[in-house]
């Protein structure tokens, strides 16, 4: 599956990289959410992660940048900190279809991801 | 013009004597803080090279812990990568590994997260970090209850229960967290016997901690006595978080609180929880209040107002504050079904323009 | 003794004594500026922001950002607005009757309306024209303000009339925030329970020559022309020891307008901004102060000392010269104003240390320099060398650069934002450079300044249009 990240904390990019990768997805990764919406038409990803808090443009920008250019397909998993429930609320209206709360287990993350994949598979 | 001049000269000599001491004194200190600066310059960027390959060594050990999470970390693997570090005397390089360790640990929960653990203490770091619970500087003990509530060493709770106490505010404020972190809920027992302020910033923390955990039953009863005024006003904010309906009457009492904090924490705290008589509490206490504690009062009331609040609210649309009118008229609004009906209709009847008022409300409520 | 050599003696007596004075101040404002740092930067590493960053429980913030012919940069410094990290975040951007399109590049980027809405005067403003805010629901934190021209201090007035939030945080709309500059700002406010903190101030930097990308900041680099390179000591003089000391003290009298954090009841009951003096900013936060003095409440201006907001510093003197003339007239505007407080012992620090320093080493100082230098040239003209008036002359100067050297060498220890060697020694050159080249221009600036308020002249008062930014503009 082609993922595309977007994700400005180093640390967690790599453990996202790592793993993904290591669950034999194609990885493309973006520091910033401006760079995110940018590689959308290039790479064409199956799903996208994105966190909220991110330079130039919240991730929240990006589910709907997502959601505007593919209206049916390409779900988005977002990561958020604890105690954002608001903030999540409002990524679900405008369309994001899975979250996850810092900090997390990346073989949750595994679990998740594959769950998308068997989706789009049907 | 001559007498002028000698005396001139004289004077010349008198002044030069301190002055030159002046200006060398200064002149020598000038040098010094140059060459220290310069000094220290050069002495960093020969450390900078160390630096590289520390972090280098450090990163692939905390990678193997947590990416690898089939295959365990061990002993030959980390002696392998330490390579010639005594990680016993080199404390520069120690202090590196335990930050990195400690931040990867916030990033990540789950089998990674136990791997790291596993490796902080196969490194031995805990036993630094517990020797450093008695250090003299402040900000050392109180790094040193962050590193071990991080990396989760139990099994010292009781002692960390007397740094709750503490008289340095970081080192307190650590072992707060560091109690409720182990201990859950019950940890908060540490409010009964707190004397020290709570801040509002340990409070927002102590909260995100509570809500990383399942809920549970505590007892906020006994804190809402508390002389305190701090550990009142954070019983409150866990009443509201929580939702203890069967609090309602002790909350309502702290309206009467001799501390404003407190009675602003109060009003806030019954938006949450509420019962039909809270707005004769709240209209009770109305005139008493600042005009602060007054918006927060009007502001719940458009949560919790019924019809038989609509006489004190219709009142307050000639209040002389425009943001209480405001505030007023979304809690009319709200307080029954036809609440904008009749809004518009005292608009058409009353002397008091408030049109701008009834538009502003009807554009809320269609977005 | 002939009256000549007796003005001779004061004179020379009296400048040895002020600069005695200077040095201990100098002295003092340094320990204290290392304490306060310390203390900060130990505190600093126990906190965690991201925490902060995502809870709905920590209080309430709006930026204000007045915008005045901003039409070619708006878009995208609002955009970065909108990303900084904070949860409880509102920006409101306060249309100053701009000339160009600045308001309908806004409505057409941010798909804005205008949307009926009730304007409460808490504080007596220039007419709003309308009030915008966004269809799409991600710009729901941006609400953008139509006003009649009324200058940066009436601008900001509307903006805490609309707010309804606690604080509010009030920028200049072109500079560049780092993304955790509102966390950060804010904290200041809910560390203690004992005393109420009124205001909070940040650090600005010189931006100059830095990579700026999107309305953020991606690289630092020393300005590489000498006007702003010389004013990046300044600034890091000001912020990091001056300001830093203050704080120590709790006597810190000015919060840069560029970028501060305000107690939003607080300046509703002193009546927000004064729209009629030049040097708004300081006068606002001396106001408050004096108010909590006056009510006997104990309160707090906390200051955080990391490299928050960046901006662009004026490269020619012209502009330079228009800014510090400015800032002089502000300064005894505001000293004016407040006159009761000085050496008044009902205001304790603040009128005992904080005035008397900014009346004998802010206002006076400029004067004092120019009538010394003044006096050396006529007395060389009419008799002679006057030896011990020009060794003090020196030594003087020797204590301005030692001061900026430690300056420079906190820089290094702190915050370390240049990290070649080789711009240290750049700016340890310039502060060698700045008692010839650029202090005599600064001291006239603030000479002409005072000319121009004696004169009544007031410069903004023969304008028909206020524009609040232009002297900041360089590029």
């Amino acid at each position: 599956m082609k993922i595309l990240v977007a994700e400005d904390d180093q640390l967690m990019v790599k453990m996202l990289e790592f793993r993904l990768k290591k669950d034999g997805h194609e990885v493309v990764i973006t520091q910033d959410g401006r760079a995110a919406v940018a590689k959308l038409s290039e790479f064409k990803p199956d799903l996208v992660i994105t966190d909220i808090m991110m330079p130039y443009l919240s991730g929240l920008e990006v589910v709907s940048a997502v959601k505007k250019k593919y209206p049916t397909g390409t779900p988005v998993i977002i990561l958020s900190g604890m105690g954002q429930e608001n903030v999540v609320l409002e990524a679900f209206q405008l369309g994001a279809d899975d979250f996850m709360t810092k900090p997390f287990s990346p073989n949750e993350l595994s679990v998740r991801v594959h769950r998308f994949d068997l989706t789009l598979a049907k | 013009m001559l007498t002028l001049k000698t005396h001139l000269y004289t004077s010349f000599i008198i002044y030069w004597d301190i002055q030159t001491i002046a200006l060398a004194g200064i002149v020598i200190l000038m040098v010094c803080l140059l060459s220290f600066m310069l000094l220290y310059m050069l002495v960093k960027a020969s450390h900078e090279k160390k630096h590289t390959h520390w972090r280098l060594i450090s990163d692939s050990l905390i990678h193997k812990a947590v990416f690898d999470d089939d295959d365990r970390i061990d002993e030959e693997f980390i002696q392998m990568t330490l390579g010639t570090i005594n990680l016993k005397k080199n404390k520069y390089f120690r202090k590196l590994l335990t930050g990195e360790i400690i931040s990867a640990k916030k990033n990540i929960t789950g089998a990674a997260a136990e791997n790291l653990i596993y490796l902080y203490r196969l490194l031995n770091l805990d036993k630094y970090a517990i020797k450093n619970l008695n250090n003299l500087r402040w900000y050392v003990r109180a790094r040193a209850i962050h590193e071990l509530t991080t990396m989760q060493i139990s099994g010292l709770v009781d002692h960390l229960h007397l740094f709750t106490n503490d008289s340095n505010e970081y080192v307190r404020m650590e072992a707060q967290s560091a109690l409720v972190q182990f201990n859950g809920f019950e940890g908060l027992s540490f409010l009964d016997t707190v004397a020290y302020p709570i801040s509002d910033w340990q409070q927002i923390k102590l909260l995100q901690l509570l809500s990383l955990l399942p809920p549970s039953t505590f007892d906020t009863a006994p804190w809402f006595q508390s002389e305190n005024s701090t550990v009142v006003v954070f019983a409150l904010k866990l009443a509201r978080n929580y939702n203890r309906f069967e609090q309602h009457d002790a909350i309502a009492k702290c309206l009467d609180h001799s501390e404003p904090k407190v009675r602003l924490e109060a009003i806030l705290c019954l938006n949450e929880i509420y019962t039909d008589e809270t707005s004769d509490h709240l209209i009770g206490r109305f005139l008493k209040e600042s005009l602060k504690h007054q918006l927060a009062m009007i502001r719940v009331m458009q949560t919790l107002g019924t019809e038989r609040d609509i006489l004190f609210l219709t009142d307050l649309l000639n209040h002389e504050s425009d943001q209480l009118k405001l505030d007023a008229a979304r809690a009319l609004v709200n307080a029954s079904k036809n609440g904008m009906a009749s809004l518009e209709a005292y608009s058409k009847q009353s002397e008091q323009d408030i049109t701008e008022i009834v538009m502003h409300i009807k554009r809320e409520m269609s977005v | 003794m002939s009256w000549q050599t007796f003005l001779l003696h004061a004179f020379t007596y009296g400048i040895l004594v002020y600069s005695m004075i200077l040095l201990t101040f100098y002295l003092l404002i340094g320990s204290f500026s290392i304490l306060e740092t310390r203390s900060y930067l130990h505190k600093n590493s126990f906190t965690d922001y991201r925490m902060l960053a995502s809870s709905s429980e920590a209080p309430t913030m709006t930026i204000l950002a007045p915008a005045y012919n901003e039409g070619p940069t708006i878009i995208e410094n609002v955009r970065s607005l909108l990303s900084l990290h904070y949860n409880n975040l509102d920006v409101i951007i306060i249309n100053d009757g701009s000339k160009d399109d600045t308001l309908e590049q806004l409505i057409k980027a941010y798909d804005l309306y205008k949307a009926d809405f009730y304007v409460t005067q808490l504080i007596k403003t220039k007419t709003v024209k309308g009030i915008y805010r966004s269809h799409n629901p991600v710009y729901r934190k941006l609400t953008v303000i139509d006003k009649e021209n009324g200058g940066k201090a009436d601008a900001l007035n509307v903006g805490i009339n609309i707010a309804r939030s606690d604080y509010f945080v009030c920028i200049d709309v072109d500079c560049v925030l780092e993304q955790d500059a509102i966390l950060k700002l804010a904290k200041p406010f809910m560390e203690t329970s004992t005393h109420r903190v009124i205001a909070a101030g940040g650090v600005v930097r010189v931006a100059n020559s830095c990579e700026i990308e999107g309305g953020r900041l991606v690289k630092v680099h020393l300005p590489k022309k000498f006007l702003p390179r010389i004013q990046t000591l300044e600034y890091i003089r000001a912020f990091l020891l001056s300001r830093m000391a203050w704080t120590r003290l709790n006597g810190l009298l000015l919060i840069s307008g560029a970028f501060g954090a305000f107690d939003r009841e607080i300046v509703i009951a002193c009546g927000g901004y004064h729209t009629d003096t030049v040097g708004e900013d300081m006068e606002l936060v001396v106001r408050m102060r004096r108010y909590m003095e006056e009510r006997e409440e104990p309160y707090k201006v906390g200051f955080i000392p990391d490299p928050l907001c960046w901006t662009e510093a004026p490269s020619s003197y012209r502009i330079l010269g228009r800014q510090r003339n400015r800032w002089t007239r502000g300064t005894i505007e505001t000293l004016r104003s407040h006159k009761k407080m000085f050496f008044n012992p009902n205001y304790g620090i603040l009128g005992m240390l904080s005035y008397p320093y900014w009346f004998f080493f802010e206002f006076l100082a400029p004067i004092i320099e120019f009538l010394g230098t003044l006096g050396i040239i006529i007395y060389f003209f009419t008799y002679a060398i006057n030896w011990s008036a020009v060794v003090i002359m020196i030594i003087v100067i020797c204590i301005g650069i030692l001061y900026s050297i430690f300056a420079i060498l906190m820089e290094v220890l702190t915050y370390n934002q240049y990290k070649q060697r080789k711009d240290i020694l750049k700016l340890v050159l310039v502060a060698i450079l700045e008692p010839f080249i650029f202090h005599p221009f600064v001291v006239w600036s603030a000479v002409l300044g005072n000319i121009s308020l004696l004169r009544k002249q007031n410069s903004w008062g023969e304008m028909t249009r206020q524009g609040f930014a232009t002297d900041k503009k360089s590029r």
